[in-house]
């Protein structure tokens, strides 16, 4: 704990207008050779890769990040403009399959420097402890191999870095934010207006968008694209919350840099490094430990992809655990019509939620449960709320000119995880010559009961609050699980620190090892799991 | 020029004179030229073939229920899309990726019109085209040409409302104010305007309730 600058100066390494950080951060920083031993290579910088690279940097460990993706720089390179930001996303081809097939790219990948948290609404709540232990408490999901309270000192630490913003949450384990609740807009004011009047709990927050002046970066000024980049340097992702810090201590970011395979000594057991194809070349850099944080479909795929005589079924998958027990969330957007004018793409989509509905309700016929929050589609978003009432053509037309008088509110329900629910390699390859992810998802009776639950309630919400009509469109949100964390290596791929069963020097760092997933945002959670393995790393050392 | 041609009994000037772009000046560099460019020359047809453009452009004019000049150029909008390969990063497992999708369902439509009427899509009435279309929606999850034809309509609909729904003209259309920096909001809340922004001379008019 102690001072947020004392652990990490990101916020104070922008420049002092708070426009990007200091350009030598990237001009002077330190490089790597290829054949140089670094202490550790970590696999993707996003949410869990770059809190390791920032916490392994200040320990003193040589280290450098490699990301398929490039190095933003937010004033160029982003826009405030729907369309214009596809390439935030991953848009190498990828295969989705199954009963329930899941839409991937803008709805949950990223690719850069960053991750998928540059495109992330902001909303950064904990997990409850319950979603610690379901299988004993409610007889579904899984176990974590750790209990929420080793994981809380992690939660307050990443909170207080990012900062999150929010009221007093009164839900799972009680507690505060480091800053005060942002002012809501039309839209969040109908959800407090509609909760309010149903006797359903909603509070402001949380959301990792710095209410105020942090360190050197700017108050946010409600201008409503927070999935599309945030341009401000307000909204919280590791490309200014923990790259500048671990730059300053001398780590390196690889950008543009695709890792096809990790490598093991066939003698040892033990990984030596990792391919990679950068500018159309092949490399290999070398590296006493790896770290894998390419997120819930290419880090299975990575896995699957590095197959070696002693691996022949893809890296760290003895027992076909690697890419299972996948998990989306349910997160069906229902909206309604008010006669004011609502303008909810005004401020951020990240406003006012309610967890009253998180925990199992003994009363219902399903287990676990969900929480909702306020959205707020762009027209491209809205317009596919509206196709999905059918309409097409003139009614369509009709439907958006009407876009000013909506609000939208979004669940997140808990999909339990399933074996089947799984990243495999399909026969496609991508401009690498590398075989692609396939992922194939389908839902169980438990999850499609939370679905109509939360629509149920998000109705009442809008209704209560003045609604004339509402209309509901399903999708998902999210993605956890894929390498998940486990007791044993027969049932999931890393032990509670991270590091794989059968590769001692192999770690995975991001949101793949999510056991359960709650009804909460991951983000903050994939952090401070992150940075809870970094802490457990260090402390081994020797 | 700044609205499209649509009636008002259908939705049209619902936000007299507002116009998004007369304040581009408060955007930044990047979002201006990446928006402005929509408003200029579109580069040359690369990836359709001249059989598919024809369908293509009757296919997304039903869609978007463009009948008559000016048109927001969904058409070319999506060639350059697919010339790019800049696809949504996935495809369903039962569809081709998205440039093989595009060029066997728009065959397929095209097989549809012929076998109904004896001509090409485009060459059908208004009213035939509609109702071809109206018919792939209806099947839902069942086989169309091969595919589910749910998710052929989601491949097309996606596309088309991408564009359409990225031009200034359409946000002029629905009120909606596009890129907000640096200058973001300061009036937020329930039927609060900041001054660029025009007020909805209709708000009784919810499709929603006329339909039913």
């Amino acid at each position: 704990m102690g001072r947020v600058e004392d652990r990490n100066q990101s916020a104070w390494l922008l420049l002092p207008d708070g426009s990007r950080p200091e350009p030598r951060l990237r001009d002077q920083m330190r490089r790597f050779a290829d054949d140089d031993e670094v202490d550790l290579v970590i696999v993707g910088c996003g949410a869990g890769g770059s809190t390791l690279l920032q916490r392994m940097a200040r320990a003193g460990w040589k280290v450098v990040a490699l990301d398929a993706g490039p190095f933003w720089e937010p004033e160029t390179d982003w826009v405030s403009d729907e369309a214009g930001s596809h390439h935030l996303y991953w848009e190498e081809p990828r295969v989705i399959g199954g009963s329930d097939p899941v839409p991937l790219g803008s709805n949950n990948s990223g690719r850069g420097v960053g991750g998928s948290m540059v495109h992330y609404a902001g909303y950064t709540p904990r997990f409850h402890p319950s979603d610690f232990h379901t299988r004993s408490l409610d007889g579904v999901g899984a176990d974590w191999p750790f209990a929420y309270e080793d994981l809380k000192p992690y939660y307050s630490d990443i909170e207080n870095e990012l900062p999150v913003a929010g009221e007093d949450w009164p839900w799972g384990d009680p507690h505060s934010y480091p800053q005060r609740p942002h002012p809501v807009s039309g839209n969040g004011e109908l959800f407090m207006r509609g909760a309010d009047a149903e006797g359903i709990t909603a509070k402001v927050g949380p959301v990792a968008i710095s209410n105020g002046r942090f360190g050197h970066r700017p108050h946010c000024i409600y201008r409503g694209f927070c999935l599309q980049g945030c341009k401000v340097n307000a909204k919280a992702s590791p490309l200014i919350t923990h790259i500048p810090d671990a730059l300053d201590h001398g780590a390196e970011v690889r950008a543009d840099s695709m890792v096809s395979s990790i490598e093991i000594d066939e003698r040892t057991g033990r990984a030596t490094g990792v391919h990679y194809i950068q500018d159309g070349r092949s490399r290999f850099q070398r590296a006493r430990m790896v770290a894998i944080a390419g997120y819930s479909i290419e880090t299975p795929r990575l896995l699957l992809n590095s197959t070696s005589k002693r691996f022949p079924d893809g890296l760290c998958n003895d027992f076909d655990q690697v890419g299972r027990y996948l998990m989306v969330q349910g997160a069906p957007q229902t909206a309604g019509r008010f006669e004011s004018e609502v303008r909810m793409w005004k401020g951020p989509p990240p406003e006012v939620s309610t967890e009253d509905f998180y925990e199992t309700d003994p009363s219902k016929p399903y287990k676990r449960g969900f929480s909702i929050q306020s959205v707020s589609p762009m027209p491209i978003a809205w317009a596919e709320h509206v196709m999905a009432q059918g309409h097409w053509g003139a009614a369509l037309r009709h439907y958006m000119s009407d876009y000013v008088h909506w609000a939208s509110y979004g669940a997140l329900c808990e999909f339990l995880p399933q074996p089947d629910n799984r990243v495999t390699l399909a026969e496609e390859t991508d401009r690498h010559g590398l075989r692609v992810a396939k992922f194939d998802y389908s839902q169980c009776d438990n999850d499609r009961q939370l679905l109509a639950a939360a629509q149920g309630v998000m109705e009442r919400i809008l209704t209560a609050a003045g609604a004339s009509e509402v209309i509901t469109i399903q999708r998902f949100a999210h993605l956890v699980g894929g390498a998940r964390m486990a007791d044993n290596e027969r049932d999931g791929v890393v032990d509670g620190d991270g590091v794989t069963f059968a590769v001692p020097n192999l770690l995975i760092t991001d949101g793949s090892v999510l056991p359960t997933q709650g009804s909460a945002n991951p983000a903050l959670t994939i952090m401070a799991v992150a940075a809870r393995a970094a802490d457990r790393l260090i402390r081994r050392k020797g | 020029m700044n609205q499209l041609p649509l009636d008002p009994a259908d939705g049209g000037g619902r936000f007299p004179g507002f116009d998004v772009i007369a304040q581009s000046g408060h955007w930044d560099r990047a979002t201006q030229s990446v928006v402005g460019s929509r408003l200029g020359l579109l580069p040359h047809v690369r990836f359709f073939t001249p059989e598919e453009e024809v369908v293509a452009r009757a296919l997304f004019d039903q869609i978007l229920d463009q009948r008559e000049e000016p048109r927001v150029p969904v058409f070319n909008m999506v060639d350059v899309r697919l010339a790019e390969q800049q696809t949504d990063g996935w495809h369903y497992e039962s569809l081709p990726a998205d440039a093989e999708a595009w060029r066997r369902s728009l065959r397929a439509l095209s097989d549809d019109a012929d076998a109904r009427h004896g001509v090409g899509f485009a060459d059908c009435a208004w009213e035939q085209q509609s109702a071809i279309l109206d018919a792939v929606q209806k099947r839902g999850d069942d086989d169309w040409h091969g595919f589910p034809a749910s998710r052929v309509w989601s491949l097309w609909t996606r596309y088309a409302c991408t564009a359409f729904y990225s031009h200034p003209w359409a946000w002029n259309e629905i009120g909606f104010a596009g890129p907000a920096y640096p200058r973001g909001y300061k009036n937020m809340g329930v039927d609060r305007l900041e001054p660029f922004e025009v007020r909805d001379i209709r708000p009784h008019d919810d499709p929603a309730r006329r339909d039913s």
